[in-house]
């Protein structure tokens, strides 16, 4: 009789688990890696969760202001509006009149007598109507600027404040796009050296086993059960590797997440790792995994010839 | 039925250095042949390319009208399980019992618990070691090392026996009683081909002899032919 696939998936598994245990500081040398790789990539998803975090913040702060002329009608103006809203790139466009600035203007300023006695002797109001534009995303600013320089409405427009905004829009991209390219490099390069450093534990337990492999061989074992123990062993690396950083990397997110919020009000790194446990946990898991299996696939092609 | 039809091996991807030089061979089902000749006389190759560890440059090797050479990669352990192979060295796992051993090749073969467990005690008592089934390589003589290889070549019921000199670890005791093990098998119906430089065993046997030397084969005396050099 054949066994069936269940007891041939726990023998194969037996005998990966038995390849783990018996060169255990070879095998605990070959977590740890695979533990800092984990660990410092989960610390990646932070700081990309942290910058994003940053560069909306900033993002919410950038917008291109449009000050009309006062002798442009509100009809005009809105005219205006609806042409951006017409706009893909365009998130939204805030209507501000000259009495709702004036308003805004004296409430920021409320306890300031001397703005407030300034303001009571001008005849009339020297604030400008204005329009507040939003973008999709910050690259998008410029393509709008340029769409109000060429509107047919652009001799009503006294100034538009974009460029001021340019530079920290600039920065901000500038930081976003390179600490995305830092970081996968630096992934890449972490789970390079992961990858060779399982590659050469199952590379010494072939050679360790190599009488088994041969006799394996000769009395006709099959390939899937002559190879499959090295990759369960590989597997078994990450695993356990993503188990020890689970366990380690949300009390340490809980500890770290006060300072932050701290310096970044209403970033809360735990509640961003917590709503996202279920993402999180098996990507670590499929990440390390796919590490140890991938490096045990590479040494049985190389050093186990069937 | 086995054929070598102009079979030709070269060493190490150099053609002038032939191992095996334009072997013409047939054996029939249940023969029990012997191979003689000196060391590097190409008597290992021959078995080599029974079991598809090697290939040959030149020449086929045909087994029941199939040409190995054109089973795909997939198919080579089961190809491995239709023969048995018993080395001179033993080839045994010194940390598993004579059970262990034995159950071993079933196990990587995908035989289930129930199949070992009746199976593994009836070939050791075959070969004559019903009671030390338990005992590890280290605790048996070289001649019950043998036989215990022995029943691990018997255990997938193969219909070929490879033994590429069984006896050579062997004292002149224990050789006698391998080579009368093996005549044993080949009487129940199995294919043995025997490779060794010893002429008293393979007198002993009184079976067909062939003889190799350079690569090629110098003599093949068919039936009751002692081999006299």
């Amino acid at each position: 009789m054949i066994e069936t696939f269940q007891e041939t998936a726990k023998r194969v598994f037996d005998v990966g688990w038995t390849n783990f245990k018996r060169n255990s500081y070879l095998s605990m040398g070959t977590t740890g890696v695979m533990v800092l790789v984990l660990f410092l990539f989960s610390g990646l998803m932070s700081l990309n969760y942290l910058s994003s975090q940053i560069i909306s913040g900033l993002e919410e702060k950038v917008d291109v202001s449009v000050y009309f002329k006062n002798d442009a009608s509100e009809q005009e103006i809105t005219q205006v509006k609806n042409d951006l809203e017409l706009l893909s790139t365009v998130k939204n466009v805030e209507y501000v009149s000259k009495d709702q600035a004036l308003n805004e203007f004296k409430a920021r300023h409320a306890g300031d007598t001397l703005v407030q006695d300034s303001l009571a002797e001008l005849d009339e109001n020297p604030l400008q109507a204005s329009l507040n534009v939003k973008a999709g995303n910050s690259s998008q600013y410029a393509s709008i600027v340029t769409f109000l320089e060429g509107n047919k409405f652009r001799s009503l427009v006294d100034k538009i404040n974009f460029y001021e905004n340019e530079q920290v829009i600039a920065r901000v991209l500038a930081i976003s796009g390179g600490l995305q390219n830092w970081g996968f490099l630096l992934t890449m390069a972490l789970a390079l050296i992961a990858v060779l450093v399982t590659f050469n534990t199952v590379r010494l337990t072939i050679y360790s086993q190599k009488q088994e492999i041969e006799i394996m061989r000769l009395v006709g074992g099959s390939n899937w059960h002559i190879k499959a123990p090295y990759l369960v062993e590989g597997g078994l690396y990450g695993a356990l590797a993503a188990i020890i950083v689970t366990v380690m990397f949300y009390p340490v997110a809980y500890f770290i997440s006060p300072k932050i919020e701290s310096l970044m009000p209403g970033v809360s790194l735990i509640s961003y790792f917590v709503s996202n446990i279920f993402q999180f946990v098996p990507l670590i898991f499929f990440i390390g995994i796919l590490l140890g299996v991938t490096s045990s696939f590479v040494a049985i092609r190389r050093f186990l010839k069937i | 039925m086995i054929q070598f039809k102009d079979v030709t091996t070269i060493y190490d991807n150099d053609e002038s250095v032939k191992i095996l030089n334009g072997i013409n061979l047939e054996i029939k089902d249940g023969e029990f042949i012997s191979i003689i000749g000196p060391a590097g006389a190409g008597k290992s190759t021959m078995l080599r390319l029974l079991t598809r560890e090697i290939s040959p440059f030149k020449g086929k090797i045909v087994l029941d009208g199939v040409n190995l050479a054109e089973i795909p990669p997939k198919a080579i352990p089961l190809l491995r399980r239709k023969i048995g192979t018993v080395y001179q060295d033993f080839k045994l796992l010194s940390a598993k019992t004579a059970f262990e051993n034995v159950a071993f090749a079933m196990e990587v073969c995908g035989a289930d618990r129930g199949e070992i467990d009746s199976d593994v005690p009836k070939i050791l008592g075959i070969v004559g070691l019903g009671d030390k089934l338990q005992s590890f390589p280290h605790q048996l003589s070289g001649g019950e090392k043998q036989r215990l290889a022995i029943a691990r070549a018997l255990i997938h019921r193969p219909r070929i026996i490879l033994a590429d000199e069984p006896t050579g670890n062997l004292d002149l005791v224990n050789s006698y009683d391998v080579v009368k093990l093996l005549m044993k098998i080949n009487e129940l119906g199995t294919t043995v081909i025997l490779a060794t430089h010893n002429r008293e065993v393979v007198n002993a046997i009184g079976k067909r002899v062939i003889s190799i030397e350079k690569g090629k084969i110098v003599r093949d005396q068919v039936e009751n032919g002692k081999y006299v050099l």
